[in-house]
């Protein structure tokens, strides 16, 4: 147990600097009966629109394989690699993009709802709980957040820009304002013990009366609107938690982090904002506020226009081009690319940071990067891009490019094959007659 | 799901005979001799309400004076039909549930350490801890914040928590009452009194209705003096509803709310993440989405004063500039400093067709889009979208070619007849406004070539051929189809949610007519609103 004295610099809107003291509200007032179990880290990227599966694809065995053009970025880490080939990412309901990013960790159609999708019948939520959600629940993580979704300019608050599901119906929104992020999830690190457990005994009060105000009200109405209700009411209660939550910290790679002011809905401060995002999300890994994060970039049918890269277009559109379109290979090929760049530099900072028992973050970590499309000029996801990284301290043999093109295997499998790979005995995963158990040889 | 499913049902039900029966119970000229609801037969469910981000901010400022943007630390309002208040959108989360924490901490620790509100609301001092002061403060802070008198259970359970928490000091338990009001579904939702298990629609209550009239007309909760007619029953008759709207209709509130509903009906709303290739558009510049809003708020907000009738909005040439806007457009200066309502050139300009917001969101980055311009015409105009594109169809705009003027750009959607069988009704509306850049600046030069506006309305009740977006705009103008999809969007955004059944039909019948008759306009049509059966009662609810 090491006290901190790290001082952070925090800037507001008008760009001063204000020099805030780290207080040690850090030291354990209990130790978690489960800090003695291995610690265990999930952490999912995504990004949109599909890739190109002729600059993607290694070449090469499974064992002995070279890169392709979209993931040269990663070959420092190619022996911490899983590269996932030829699944068929299940969806259902509502459009391409809806129902790709929607099914995409939940392995679960949408609802029927009133999003209406291009070409297809008007759509909602998923119909059950994203990967991650299944994992915070079986590792049951005693720290403050059960998840922490963070995004980068993840837009408009529907089924297009929603990839995490607490359980259906209940997207998970995430966060795409890194000053909101350190507000939220890292101001009680430097609140004043003291400070901080009195407002916390005050808050418990306030959101006992509330929850009380929610059962009142839910009773009165009809079960349509009862639904909501409770709904609303099991939130307050997971704020309630996170209050009785003790801040365990014996890390001393934890420190309060620094939030640099970035308008972050510009689109020129897209990396900008990520690499702020990518900050944020491994120290509060560092700081075990969580074990289990996203980051989403942008969202499905993003229109981000990498001009940092030279390429004015939106990538959506550039993503309906031909692939005979010279100039848009060339550009969907620099922007996965970047995306790429962008996942070895989150493995970077996982690497570079040490975790509390010895070794780095990295090594009690999985890291898996998704897309909601396999193709965007198809919106076909047959063969969608998985990229894996560490093994979580756990029985995944890395360092692998496994190809199960032409086996007609759905997602599901792999979404299996992840839970095993964190020592979570399941069988099954989303709808279950898209999923026959775990891919065969991954785990 | 289970009141998607019944509604779908009834839907399923209303066969024509059902039908012209609703219809013919629907006066459509908005006169009824008896003051019934209108519109009574076959109700839809209403479902229950959440505050937008936009009524939050709203609402926690006038209660406890804090500024209204701290609405937008809330997560984003889920957003469908274009709207923000679609009830079948909504979803919850511990993140929805922390931020409505944190805002309700500091609207409780403004309200509480403001002497004077805390009288006004109680008629006594409550911050100095005065037993019967606290329990004046609680009913009377409660009666606005919840929108009704609390039940005898409700003011014990926050005297409990007064008790439990006024310490140090009352303020203290004072801010934690307030705080947890504002967190309370009376205050976030709309819960109202539900007939569980009846068979027939059942008359609203007052303070019901007094907080539906409210939302719907001001964008936010119940003043004093509303609560005050709600609780004498002055919202009971036809009249005194009535009565009440108008005065609501006179407050600039109603303008901040039509503002609100006619920027996400026109698609504007986005104007302030829209940016244009810089190379092409050299003078866009970071000011420029933020004028562009300006613009279109102070055009709206002054139709809205001046008679917001359908043709103001399609028709009016003039808008709102100040130097550095004016200068953008190419318009000389406007007298006087700051925004100034300046008339344009008629054969140029018309109303919300030829803002630059509406204009720049309706394009592309680098080139304008008589596709997004003809489609946002369907669908949001004359509420009949166009199919999308099959999905085996590779779509992508045509890359810009600087020799090349747009209409022959997009040549291939009338070459090819598969696109054109979708494309002849949204490009040929769309060309009419090529005299507008995708900076909705004018220019009478595309790469080199004189433009060339000329266009077609087909498929319409206005067909006409088209030169230019005021020829546009009158035709649309005159158009049934038109008013009624305006009476839809309006019906869409003052219901939070889509029409679906006969008792819809005929209520956005009888708005549209309230839009179009002599001397109608979007006041009126707010106005007949209240008169529906859709607003002044709630269909029975499912157990």
């Amino acid at each position: 147990m090491k006290r901190l004295s790290r001082r952070t610099i925090l800037r507001g809107a008008g760009g001063a600097a204000i020099a805030l003291p780290w207080l040690e509200a850090m030291r354990p007032r209990r130790a978690r009966a489960a800090a003695t179990a291995p610690v265990k880290r999930f952490v999912v990227m995504f990004s949109a629109n599909g890739t190109l599966p002729t600059q993607w694809t290694p070449t090469g065995s499974e064992t002995s394989f070279t890169l392709s053009p979209i993931l040269t970025p990663l070959a420092a880490h190619q022996a911490d690699l899983v590269i996932v080939q030829g699944l068929y990412q299940q969806g259902a309901g509502g459009d391409g993009h809806q129902n790709g990013i929607g099914g995409m960790l939940t392995g679960s159609p949408l609802n029927p709802g009133p999003f209406a999708g291009v070409g297809a019948p008007p759509a909602g939520w998923a119909t059950g709980p994203s990967i991650d959600q299944r994992i915070a629940e079986a590792l049951a993580v005693p720290t403050p957040y059960r998840s922490l979704e963070l995004g980068v300019q993840v837009g408009a608050a529907d089924n297009w820009g929603r990839m995490i599901y607490q359980a259906a119906n209940q997207p998970l929104p995430p966060t795409d304002d890194p000053a909101a992020v350190y507000d939220g999830v890292f101001t009680d690190l430097h609140t004043d013990p003291a400070v901080l457990a009195r407002l916390r005994a005050r808050r418990q009060s306030i959101l006992d009366a509330v929850g009380a105000e929610y059962t009142r009200i839910s009773g009165q109405l009809g079960s349509a609107d009862r639904q909501r209700l409770d709904a609303h009411l099991q939130a307050v209660r997971e704020v309630e938690v996170r209050l009785t939550t003790d801040l365990v910290q014996n890390n001393p790679a934890c420190h309060d982090p620094t939030v640099t002011a970035v308008a972050a809905q510009a689109n020129d401060s897209f990396p900008a904002v990520g690499a702020l995002q990518m900050d944020l999300l491994t120290m509060a890994l560092a700081c075990d506020l969580t074990r289990v994060a996203s980051l989403q970039w942008s969202r499905s049918v993003s229109q981000v226009r990498f001009t940092w890269l030279g390429i004015p277009d939106g990538h959506h559109d550039l993503s309906h081009r031909s692939d005979t379109d010279t100039d848009a290979v060339n550009k969907l090929t620099q922007i996965n690319t970047w995306y790429a760049q962008q996942m070895a530099g989150l493995i970077d900072r996982l690497k570079n940071t040490p975790d509390a028992n010895g070794g780095t973050l990295f090594d009690n970590t999985i890291v898996l990067w998704c897309n909601e499309l396999a193709k965007g000029n198809t919106h076909s996801r047959q063969d969608a891009p998985y990229v894996l990284a560490g093994n979580g301290g756990g029985p995944l043999q890395t360092g692998r490019f496994v190809s199960y093109e032409g086996q007609s295997l759905p997602h599901n499998n792999l979404m299996v094959s992840l839970l095993n790979a964190l020592d979570i005995p399941d069988t099954t995963f989303g709808k279950p007659d898209w999923c026959n158990g775990p891919l065969p040889g991954l785990v | 799901m289970t009141l998607e499913s019944a509604g779908f049902a009834r839907r399923a039900s209303v066969g024509a005979a059902a039908l012209l029966v609703a219809l013919g119970a629907c006066k459509g000229d908005g006169t009824t001799t008896n003051g019934a609801p209108l519109c009574a037969a076959d109700p839809a469910p209403a479902p229950l309400r959440r505050m937008t981000r936009f009524e939050y901010g709203r609402t926690i400022a006038d209660l406890t004076g804090v500024a209204a943007t701290v609405a937008e630390t809330l997560p984003p309002d889920e957003e469908t039909m274009d709207f923000d208040d679609i009830a079948s959108a909504y979803s919850v989360s511990s993140l929805h549930a922390a931020r409505y924490l944190d805002v309700a901490e500091q609207a409780g620790a403004a309200l509480a350490a403001d002497t004077a509100r805390l009288m006004a609301l109680a008629g006594c001092d409550p911050s100095g801890g005065d037993a019967a002061c606290v329990a004046a403060f609680v009913p009377a802070f409660g009666r606005r914040a919840w929108r009704r008198a609390l039940t005898a259970d409700e003011q014990a359970a926050m005297m409990q928590l007064y008790a439990d928490t006024a310490s140090p000091g009352p303020t203290d338990g004072l801010s934690a009452v307030i705080a947890a009001m504002l967190q309370a579904p009376q205050f976030l939702y709309r819960p109202e009194p539900a007939a569980v298990g009846a068979t027939a629609p059942a008359p609203l209550d007052g303070p019901a209705l007094a907080t539906r009239l409210a939302f719907m007309l001001t964008g936010a909760a119940p003043d004093d003096a509303l609560l005050a007619d709600a609780e004498a029953g002055m919202l009971d008759t036809e009249g005194g509803l009535l009565a009440a709207t108008d005065r609501l209709l006179a407050d600039d509130r109603a303008a901040d709310l039509f503002v609100h509903f006619a920027t996400e009906w026109w698609e504007v709303e986005s104007i302030g993440s829209v940016d244009k290739n810089r190379t092409l558009y050299r003078t866009w510049t970071d000011a420029t989405p933020g004028a562009l809003a300006t613009e279109t708020q102070m055009f709206l907000a002054d139709a809205w004063r001046t008679g917001p009738t359908l043709a103001t909005l399609l028709t009016a040439p003039v808008t709102f500039a100040d130097a550095s806007l004016a200068a953008y457009y190419g318009l000389p200066a406007p007298a006087g400093t700051g925004y100034q309502r300046i008339a344009l050139d008629p054969t140029r300009a018309a109303g919300m067709l030829t803002q630059g917001s509406f204009l720049a969101v309706h394009a592309k980055a680098d080139q304008t889009s008589p596709v997004l311009r003809g489609k946002f015409v369907r669908a949001q105009l004359f509420c009949t979208p166009p199919q999308p594109p099959p999905p085996t169809i590779v779509v992508s705009p045509p890359v810009v070619d600087p020799t090349l003027p747009t209409r022959q750009r997009f040549a291939q959607h009338t070459a090819n007849p598969m696109c054109a069988s979708c494309h002849l009704y949204m490009d040929p509306i769309g060309f009419a406004f090529e005299h507008y850049d995708a900076g909705g600046r004018w220019r009478d030069t595309d790469a080199d070539m004189p433009v060339d506006a000329t266009g077609t309305l087909a498929g319409t009740d206005v067909d006409a051929p088209l030169d230019g977006v005021p020829s546009l705009a009158t035709r649309l103008a005159q158009s049934a189809e038109v008013a009624q999809c305006a009476a839809t969007q309006w019906f869409r955004y003052a219901f939070g949610r889509s029409e679906q059944s006969a008792g819809d039909t005929c209520a956005i019948a009888s708005l549209a007519s309230a839009l179009t008759a002599p001397g109608g306009d979007f006041k009126q049509m707010v106005r007949q609103t209240v008169r529906m059966a859709a607003f002044r009662t709630l269909p029975p609810v499912t157990p």
